[in-house]
């Protein structure tokens, strides 16, 4: 019923544009074209089209694109879509507007959109995610023990800026991010200020920068993140703890290890076309996602990118389609 | 004159603006000067209990400054603004009890308008702003655009048909504005200030072009003006307002000759009596030392038109209405009015 | 003469004794501060709640629950939804997606450009044509083809839609007191609230995508439509409606025939606005799904991607002149309403049927042929523009850190820091008596009892200090507008030349969305407060500059001639006679200023500045924190209000007539 009031706009639309065209001409000579063409898609049953979430960090986007590429090959026609994490995600999906997100950092937090049928979770994609809070590793050298947590406010004084009230500066990931810096600031009663940087790349520059200049900084990051491989950086031990009870959540100390999942959106599990098969097969490891991360990272094309991937583990590729 | 053979006959009309208009007609307040009603009741009265009739084929002359009322009167003849009580008889019917649909057949057949600033519609040739009565009222196009020709020849804008407003002068704007309200063979025009714009030339001009039409036509006129030589020179009778009221009616030599008020008089000041008043006002009786001069003028010459006659006599000459002799008038007379015509 | 006298001799004192009033304060106000400082600041971290953002979360949550089978959903909002994006979907398989079955939109890149060339020739000139070709040409060799088609269909599905509901209503309001009475507080409201506010609640109703982008576009140019097309109404001349209703016409007729056609320039120019506004706010949209060029944007102030995201602003830039250009020729071309002779006439009817023809032609090979339905990837400039671009930024930021950072550290240190120290880390009541008593002496005791309401309801949501943080940004940014924008406008109120020079910059700067300023300045100054300070600046000090200039050119030639003739210097005819009479454009260009930076301000949550902006944007993506971002869009809508009356009030107290 819904369906049909879409189907009166874009029909008013388009028939009135098509009245222009078709005086002009009949159909697109380009669609033979391209149909007549040989591809390798030419014998895959038909895939119908999706929308991927692209999430902003270089390893979401290494995942994406290397199921992108392989969901192309195969016949399904892919947009890719720029969007926040989490939140805006799930309501883009209830809206219908997108079909896969290829690594969820959520915890859960999409719960309440699977039970009106919404999202749909189908599994882990083998990452393993940890977000922590990190130091350059020249500090780590100089101060030992730094790296506990309970030491912490005895160095405050050497992170202070311009931008933190006379506490510690403690970089906070984007907002877009799964952060609890606040939390954990509170929890274990420190002498910082969460800061908020807006961007992975501003974090990436206090890093680069702190790891250049051997000044103080402490951070936000995560792994999978190809970043580490260039920027050795120290994280810092809090106390753990459970990070799946919603009693706790306002005392959270650290950030928990979180295996990375996949949602997809109803419509991805009703067609059972090569789409459903990739995105509930995909599973790799966090070595997998570095490796193509690194080349996007050093200016390779994504697609390229992820193509180089696909060629090298053709097997396991083999496998998902299994 | 009787109400059964005047074209307008417009009866004790009000128009009040502010909270509660209906109620200051017929109240005490009424009577209160401007200022102190808008102090008491918070309402202005824009016309004031105005009563007149007006002769058909007659040129009708409201006068008055700005902000008397004329331009509020006359907006209530046509109901462009709703008078607040009152009755506007035209050929028996009262207008303001029209329905909206009747209004609009008045408007579109009956009586037409034109205004001080023309009015005309910028993205309309000449043609088709004259024609536009007869278009909002369904005559085809072809019907229209004859009968807009013809007024066209009347008002002497041949060759300017396919013109635009913006290219003509102010003065040939007008003429369209004319054109417009005579295209619909109106019963009554109203023309409000509709040469105040002009210049001082071109006024004239106009103005003659009106007593033309009025001589070629016969048509009612209602004519607002804040110009007093205007009024003389194209009403038949003239009507002057202040404060929302008619503080006197009549022909221009009785307002001249006999003004009500000092609001009149002040107004009349200026004006050559020579050139309004016939020779019936001056007439006197002869002096015992004085010889008739056996010439004679009648006694509704204007003096100007008269100068000739006395200055030439050897002596008083009669004024004369048919065979009765009402006075005598000396060239000392007649140099004493123009003279002293300034000082009343 | 002698009462003139007398009004010298009381207002001088008077004058005298409000900027010591406010002087006095100021010093008090800093001293407290000190004194108190960091106590009752009600701080507030990210993922705590107060009662009131929990309620708001709780209902969020209960909308949210509804969605399935809720009926206002089942039976309003998803049938909206649905049928905008039927719409959207239309227009965009048009010219930017791919149609039905088909490989290619219904247009390739070829029968495009066609037709936004014969469409702009057809409204404007030839000239004007041939420009928005080569424009739309270079948003494709910047490589982002698809994107900017998304971009213009977007645009043109939400100016569609706000043009089918803004002038009809538009007309009403113009025809109608009561009409208009009842939604000129909505319109004032509309012109106060900054573009972010909008999304969170939309997406609550008509989730993320194209359809709620849309929505969302709509709501923000609507009111500049029905706003632009009764004013419109309203300006016909009397007496052309006279003459029509004295002739006997119907309403219908009056509407048609006269108000209409005389008042098109207006209502083109509210085309022309709605268009603006509409392409600007497409760009934001993209935070709740819009497709097109304000998601590399996005992208790039997320990964700081400096040149991508100036590739992608570059193209926003292309088509906001495009579309400016052709709106704006077309009004032009109407500014006699006597047609051009027929000769002309005849030579364009002609120009027109060949380019019509010639569209036809692009159009067919754009769907026959594969060069002429996708656009050549050979013709592509991105890569070195995007290069250039960041090695400029990269120059600039090394060789003239001691500007960029040196600026930054300055503001930040010298001014920002110190005056949150007084608004956001001082107690809450002390705040809220300073600025409520400010306000009683800039705008007298309504103006003062409106702040103290709004403040005290701004601490009432709990986001008091988020919302002082906020604040602090917004006035030193206005500050430094101010103080650039007085001068610049100073200038071309003076100089005929400059303002000359400047007017297309000024033109072009007020054209641009906020969103593309932020890419260059979060180059040169990295996220921080700063960031969104400076951009802040660069988008408010056009309307600034533009507003001086006039009120300085709108003072009476005979009271320069009277300085001049008394001997003043320049200095002395500027500080003594222009800027005093023109006391009353400054005061409106600050209230703008506040506006156009609060707006602005508020984007900056993105590139690290923090406040209400940053938690609206964390509230989109954190079910958990949906009330608290919620609350913090509420809070910048007080905020708003509260500049916005405080400023109205003082500009009606110093523009009243003194007795």
């Amino acid at each position: 019923m819904i369906g049909k009031k879409k189907a009166t706009a874009k029909a008013s639309v388009l028939a009135a544009a098509a009245a222009l065209l078709l005086s002009a001409c009949g159909g697109a000579g380009v669609d033979a074209e391209a149909s007549a063409a040989p591809t390798d898609a030419a014998e895959v049953a038909a895939c119908g089209s999706y929308a991927i979430a692209m999430h902003a960090w270089v390893g979401y986007t290494a995942s994406a694109q290397v199921v992108t590429e392989i969901a192309k090959a195969n016949g399904c026609d892919i947009t890719q879509v720029p969007l926040a994490e989490a939140g805006v995600t799930y309501d883009a999906m209830e809206a219908g507007s997108i079909d896969l997100v290829i690594e969820d950092w959520g915890g859960g937090r999409w719960q309440e959109w699977a039970d009106r049928g919404a999202v749909v979770e189908v599994g882990d994609n083998g990452n393993i995610g940890i977000i922590g809070m990190y130091v350059p590793q020249w500090m780590a050298d100089e101060y030992p023990d730094i790296t506990d947590s309970a030491n912490l406010n005895k160095y405050a004084d050497l992170f202070v800026t311009d931008e933190s009230k006379g506490k510690g500066a403690w970089y906070e990931g984007p907002p877009g991010y799964t952060t609890i810096g606040e939390k954990m600031i509170s929890a274990n009663k420190l002498n910082f200020t969460a800061i908020s940087t807006g961007s992975e790349q501003a974090l990436i520059d206090v890093f680069t920068k702190a790891a250049a200049d051997k000044t103080p900084a402490i951070g936000y990051w995560y792994t999978p993140q190809n970043f580490l491989a260039k920027v050795p950086l120290a994280r810092i031990k809090f106390p753990a703890n459970d990070w799946t009870d919603p009693e706790q959540a306002s005392g959270l100390t650290d950030y928990p290890e979180l295996p990375l999942q996949k949602l997809v959106s109803p419509k991805v599990i009703d067609a059972n076309d090569a789409f459903t098969k990739i995105v509930k097969n995909f599973t790799w490891t966090n070595d997998d996602q570095n490796a193509v991360a690194a080349d996007i990272e050093s200016g390779t094309d994504p697609a390229v990118a992820a193509q180089k991937w696909i060629d090298a583990n053709a097997d396991i590729v083999a496998g998902w389609l299994q | 004159m009787s109400e059964s053979n005047s074209a307008i006959s417009v009866n004790n009309l009000w128009q009040v603006f502010g909270p509660n208009p209906e109620k200051i007609v017929g109240s005490p307040d009424a009577a209160l000067p401007r200022a102190e009603l808008r102090e008491k009741t918070g309402n202005t009265a824009a016309v004031r209990d105005v009563s007149f009739e007006v002769a058909p084929g007659e040129v009708f002359v409201v006068m008055g400054l700005s902000g008397s009322g004329k331009s509020t009167l006359v907006r209530c003849l046509t109901r462009l603004i709703e008078p607040t009580s009152g009755s506007v008889v035209m050929n028996g019917e009262d207008v303001l009890k029209a329905s909206d649909a009747r209004l609009r057949e008045l408007r579109r057949t009956k009586f037409s308008m034109v205004f001080q600033n023309f009015g005309l519609l910028p993205h309309r040739r000449v043609i088709d702003n004259i024609a536009f009565a007869l278009e909002v009222n369904g005559v085809n196009k072809e019907q229209r655009h004859a009968r807009a020709n013809e007024v066209i020849e009347l008002v002497g804008l041949q060759g300017f048909a396919q013109a635009y407003p913006e290219q003509l002068s102010g003065g040939m704007q007008q003429r369209v504005g004319l054109a417009r309200a005579l295209a619909v063979d109106p019963d009554v025009m109203f023309l409000d200030e509709p040469f105040s714009a002009l210049d001082p030339l071109i006024r004239r001009d106009m103005q003659s072009e009106v007593m033309r039409l009025h001589e070629e036509l016969g048509k009612t006129m209602v004519f607002i003006t804040h110009d007093l030589a205007e009024a003389l020179r194209v009403g038949d009778r003239i009507a002057i307002m202040r404060d929302g009221a008619v503080v006197q009616m009549g022909t221009a030599e009785e307002l001249i000759a006999n003004p009500a008020d000092d609001y009149v008089a002040d107004f009349t000041r200026d004006v050559p009596k020579s050139h309004v008043l016939t020779v019936r006002t001056i007439a006197r009786p002869l002096a015992s030392d004085e010889t008739a001069s056996g010439r004679s003028v009648p006694a509704t010459t204007i003096i100007r038109d008269a100068t000739a006659a006395i200055l030439d006599a050897d002596g008083p000459v009669a004024v004369v209405e048919g065979n009765t002799t009402l006075g005598f008038i000396t060239p000392r007379d007649f140099l004493l009015l123009v003279g002293g015509g300034s000082h009343g | 003469m002698s009462s003139t006298k007398e009004t010298m001799l009381i207002a001088k004192p008077k004058k005298l004794k409000r900027s010591w009033l406010i002087a006095i304060l100021f010093a008090a106000w800093v001293v407290l501060a000190r004194i108190f400082q960091g106590q009752s600041t009600l701080v507030l971290a990210v993922p705590e709640d107060t009662g009131v953002t929990t309620w708001a979360g709780n209902v969020a949550a209960a909308i949210r629950a509804n969605r399935s089978d809720g009926a206002s959903f089942k039976y309003f909002f998803n049938p909206i939804r649905e049928f905008i994006d039927g719409f959207v979907t239309g227009i965009r398989e048009i010219i930017a997606i791919p149609a039905g079955d088909s490989s290619i939109p219904l247009l390739g890149w070829l029968g495009v450009i066609a037709v936004i060339g014969f469409v702009v020739y057809a409204v404007s000139h030839l000239r004007m044509a041939i420009t928005a070709v080569i424009l739309v040409f270079t948003c494709g060799a910047l490589g982002l083809w698809t994107d900017s088609m998304d971009t213009l269909a977007m645009t043109l599905a939400a100016v569609i839609m706000s043009l089918l509901i803004g002038i009809p209503v538009g007309i009403w309001a113009g025809l109608s007191d009561r009409a208009l009475k009842a939604v000129t507080p909505i319109l004032d409201l509309a012109q106060i609230l900054p573009t972010l506010v909008y999304l969170a609640p939309l997406a609550l109703f008509f989730l993320i995508g194209p359809a709620s982008a849309t929505i969302a576009t709509m709501v923000y140019s609507i009111p500049i439509a029905v706003r632009l097309t009764a004013f419109g109404i309203r300006g016909v001349p009397v007496s052309p409606v006279e003459a029509g209703t004295s002739m006997g016409t119907t309403k219908i007729q009056l509407l048609r025939k006269i108000q209409l056609p005389m008042s098109s320039r207006t209502i083109i120019l509210g085309i022309n606005q709605t268009v603006m506004a509409a392409l600007s706010f497409v760009v934001i949209a993209a935070l709740i799904g819009a497709p097109g060029l304000g998601k590399p944007v996005i992208d790039a102030l997320i990964i700081r991607d400096v040149g991508g995201g100036f590739v992608a602003g570059i193209a926003v830039v292309l088509i906001a002149i495009m579309l400016d250009r052709s709106t704006s020729a077309a009004i032009s071309i109407d500014e006699s309403f006597v047609p051009a002779p027929a000769s002309a006439r005849r030579r364009r009817k002609l120009g027109l049927v060949s380019a019509a023809v010639a569209t036809i032609i692009c159009i067919v090979l754009s769907r026959q042929l594969a060069w002429a339905a996708y656009f050549p990837e050979q013709v592509n400039i991105s890569k070195p523009v995007a290069n250039v671009t960041e090695s400029s930024i990269f120059w600039i930021t090394e060789n003239f850190e001691f500007l960029t950072t040196g600026l930054a550290k300055a503001v930040t240190v010298g001014i920002l820091n110190p005056l949150e120290g007084v608004l956001s880390n001082s107690p809450w009541f002390l705040t809220v008596a300073m600025i409520s008593l400010l306000s009683l002496i800039l705008g007298g005791l309504r103006s003062a009892f409106i702040t103290l309401t709004l403040l005290l309801a701004i601490v009432a949501s709990g986001l008091w200090f988020d919302t002082m943080v906020t604040f602090t940004q917004t006035i030193v940014a206005t500050m430094l507008t101010m103080s650039i924008g007085v001068v610049v406008g100073v200038w071309i109120g003076r100089s005929n030349r400059a303002e000359r020079a400047l007017r297309p910059i000024l033109d072009a700067g007020q054209t641009l969305p906020a969103f593309v300023y932020l890419i260059p300045m979060l180059g040169f100054f990295g996220p921080s407060r700063f960031t969104g300070i400076a951009t802040g600046i660069v988008y408010s000090i056009p309307i600034v500059v533009k507003i001086v200039g006039q009120g300085i050119r709108e003072v009476p030639t005979n009271m320069i001639e009277a300085a001049i003739s008394t001997g003043s210097t320049k200095w002395q005819l500027i500080t003594k006679v222009q800027l005093p009479a023109a006391k009353k454009s400054l005061l409106l260009a600050t209230n703008q200023g506040l506006i156009f930076v609060l707006a602005v301000v508020v984007i900056g949550g993105l590139v690290g500045a923090g406040g209400l902006g940053y938690l609206v944007i964390v509230g989109g993506s954190k079910p958990e924190l949906q009330g608290k971002g919620l609350i913090a869009g509420f809070s910048i809508l007080l905020l708003g209000l509260m500049i916005d009356r405080i400023a109205q009030y003082t500009v009606a107290r110093n523009s009243a007539p003194k007795h």
